[in-house]
């Protein structure tokens, strides 16, 4: 599917594309702050440089210009250039620009497809890392100042991206399941949000489902199913369960319902679920439903077990 | 031979193409023509023909969302897709719940899943086809994976109450999946996966039931349903089903789509057109049964079985009268058996093979149905006159028989 730019995404790229004055393609010589991002292999890199003047705080340096380059797509390129605008020249020091989040990257683009949203992400990565290189430059201990950094992608986790939405690779999947001892798709989505959005990578080929196989091999989990609840084993048999309830429905139910020209036929049990049918005058009532979940389930749940639960059939 | 007029009573087996949906398509077979995967600005509107039409699909579907729609080249897709998919992304379960009722599509797919070591159940059905719910509930298993059921039987029309069986499917075990092949449902009576249908996991309907063309179908696949793409060899429709989008049958089906409410107002005058006609028949034609006699049905099917004469002959008959329909008996279907729908319902064998099926649309006239219904009676006569187990002489079955 082609991608729906927004008009001022697709204008900054061209700008920036076509050099107008005032965008910021180019790299700055000796920088007091370079950070890189990405890599070709992922498809979309960048290499961030800024200058300030320096102050003799340096706490008080401002920086007064930004360039980028960026190997990527089109909004590769309009994140980036909207990052060297949103802090070019508006008198911010390194650590107020650090403010500046992905998601304020794709308030200036008018939104960006949410399969592109790793591309503003990268613009804040790289931000983030320029600012380290000129903390380091200048000796500014960041975490001093209560910086605390969202960490950029180690080159380690750098790959294949399976969650799209959330540019998620291959490699920080593969370390983060064994590290967080992951085991379903549930818990992955709650731990590392891949996943979690449109859903496609959960059982494509090479998605997480497999993952999770060849991480702890595909001896599958046994279902989570009936048989996984049992009627206790030191709870009645099958066949002492069937009696009671059988007992319960012919004692306190059907005399019930019965009263009021209907019939209940019970249809199964498996396990704590009662499959009951209602017959008569009751089949018909508007209520019929609510009347099984009321007189039924509350009778064999108050004389039978309180596990018992009513499926109307 | 010069046939008349021609009346199309075959609508189950396929309809023609709404002049409207023709429309439609037009433009993306000409300068429409672009791949909706390139990113030049004449592609973006393609894909965005692509997008409002899974919109529409969604719409169309009770109001679900546009991601939960798959465009497929059929319901056979389809339903290889559901039936495969769920069982490759759940491969703990090995026990499949279907009837013995169900199209080829999902039958002979199941029988495919035997040979690869799933265990399938096919529920029986009754002398008008239906299911008896407690068959269905006590069939369900610890281990079952996916519950396939279609929502109307292509040969008698019947429409089973999936959304209640798919309700207590999901109570008894979230993890079971439920599947319904709509094809025969889709443009007739609404489907409301939001309501009535609101448990029902996936769903799959085709374009040429409802007046697109064939070639294009959908499968609607609920959030959160774990699935394994089918056709893989592309990121299209989000990776669940790679190939290029067929676009101008991808709009055809939408604007069928639309269509289909447009035409709500003809099935209720077809639902009366064919009681009518059901009517008059079993009153002028003797030993005639209808299957699925009083039950619900999909508005524009009758399936009638004629005692003592067999169907094929009975179509042609009819085509040279110029009325097209179809029939469940031996001789047409290529195999040496009748119907295995027909035989799940135990028709009389007497009846077996005299078995036909007429399936009206919006676009049939009251005209045609009358024509049909002097038809008939004639046509059964004639063949009678012929039949070695009829007594000419009497107008009746033979005694022996």
């Amino acid at each position: 599917m082609a991608w729906e730019y927004s008009e001022k995404t697709k204008q900054i790229f061209m700008d920036a594309v076509q050099g107008k004055p005032g965008t910021h393609l180019g790299e700055i010589e000796n920088p007091d702050g370079e950070g890189k991002h990405g890599s070709i292999v992922c498809g979309d890199a960048m290499k961030f440089t800024f200058r300030v003047t320096k102050n003799d705080d340096p706490l008080k340096d401002v920086i007064v210009d930004a360039k980028y380059l960026t190997f990527g797509c089109t909004s590769a390129i309009a994140a980036s250039e909207a990052l060297c605008c949103m802090i070019e020249g508006k008198g911010l020091t390194p650590i107020e620009a650090l403010k500046i989040q992905n998601q304020d990257i794709v308030d200036y683009l008018d939104g960006l497809p949410q399969q592109k949203i790793h591309c503003s992400v990268m613009g804040a990565e790289a931000l983030e890392a320029a600012v380290v290189d000129w903390a380091t430059k200048r000796g500014v201990d960041l975490a001093a100042q209560g910086v605390t950094l969202s960490g950029h992608v180690p080159e380690e986790d750098e790959g294949r991206v399976v969650c799209k939405c959330f540019g998620i690779t291959e490699p920080y999947l593969r370390r983060k399941i064994k590290e967080l001892n992951l085991r379903t798709i549930e818990e992955i989505i709650s731990a590392l949000k891949a996943g979690g959005m449109c859903g496609a990578c959960r059982y494509a080929p090479g998605g997480l489902q497999d993952l999770l196989n060849e991480t702890w091999g595909a001896g599958e989990p046994a279902p989570t199913t009936l048989a996984s609840e049992p009627v206790a084993e030191t709870g009645p048999s099958p066949f002492q369960l069937y009696r009671k309830i059988e007992q319960v429905i012919d004692e306190t139910v059907r005399p019930v319902l019965k009263g009021d020209g209907g019939d209940i036929e019970l249809i199964d049990i498996k396990g704590w679920k009662v499959y009951c049918s209602l017959k008569g005058a009751c089949a018909g009532c508007m209520g019929a439903a609510r009347t099984l979940q009321l007189i039924v389930e509350r009778s064999l749940k108050d004389q039978v077990d309180e596990r018992i639960t009513v499926i109307p059939v | 031979m010069t046939t008349p007029t021609l009346i199309y009573a075959d609508s189950n087996a396929t309809t023609r193409v709404a002049p409207e949906v023709v429309e439609a398509m037009q433009p993306y077979f000409g300068k429409e023509f672009f791949n909706p995967s390139s990113m030049y600005e004449p592609a973006l509107h393609v894909a965005g023909a692509v997008k409002t039409s899974r919109q529409t699909v969604a719409d169309f579907l009770g109001g679900v969302d546009p991601s939960e729609i798959i465009f497929t080249s059929c319901a056979t897709e389809s339903n290889n897709t559901a039936l495969f998919g769920v069982a490759a992304a759940n491969p703990a379960r090995k026990h499949i719940l279907t009837s013995a009722v169900e199209h080829p599509a999902v039958l002979e797919v199941c029988r495919e899943m035997e040979r690869r070591g799933y265990e399938v159940t096919q529920l029986p059905v009754d002398r008008q086809g239906q299911i008896a719910t407690a068959d269905f509930v006590r069939a369900l298993r610890p281990d079952t994976l996916l519950v396939s059921l279609m929502h109307a039987n292509n040969e008698t029309g019947v429409i089973w109450p999936v959304g209640e069986w798919a309700r207590i499917t999901k109570e008894t075990d979230a993890g079971i999946m439920f599947h319904t092949d709509a094809t025969q449902t889709a443009g007739k009576c609404p489907l409301d996966l939001t309501g009535e249908l609101a448990q029902v996991d996936l769903l799959s309907f085709s374009g040429h039931k409802m007046h697109a063309p064939k070639g294009v179908g959908a499968l609607f696949v609920r959030r959160g349903t774990p699935m394994r793409p089918f056709l893989l060899g592309g990121h299209q429709e989000s990776g669940r089903r790679g190939g290029t989008e067929n676009v101008p049958y991808i709009v055809g089906l939408a604007r069928a789509c639309r269509l289909s409410k447009e035409h709500a107002e003809d099935m209720q005058r077809v639902a009366r057109l064919r009681d009518g006609l059901e009517k008059k028949l079993v009153e002028t034609v003797s030993h005639v049964e209808v299957n699925g006699q009083g039950v619900l049905r999909t508005p524009n099917t009758l399936n009638l079985a004629c005692h003592f004469i067999e169907g094929e002959s009975i179509l042609y008959e009819l085509i040279s009268r110029g009325i097209c329909a179809s029939t469940g008996s031996a001789c047409s279907s290529g195999s040496l058996e009748p119907s295995h729908v027909l035989r799940a319902l135990g028709v009389p064998f007497t009846a077996m093979h005299g078995s036909i099926r007429l399936s009206f649309s919006a676009y049939t006239t009251e005209e045609e149905v009358r024509v049909i219904a002097d038809v008939f009676p004639q046509v059964v006569s004639n063949l009678r006159m012929m039949s070695p187990y009829w007594d000419q002489k009497k107008n009746q079955p033979r005694e022996e028989t």
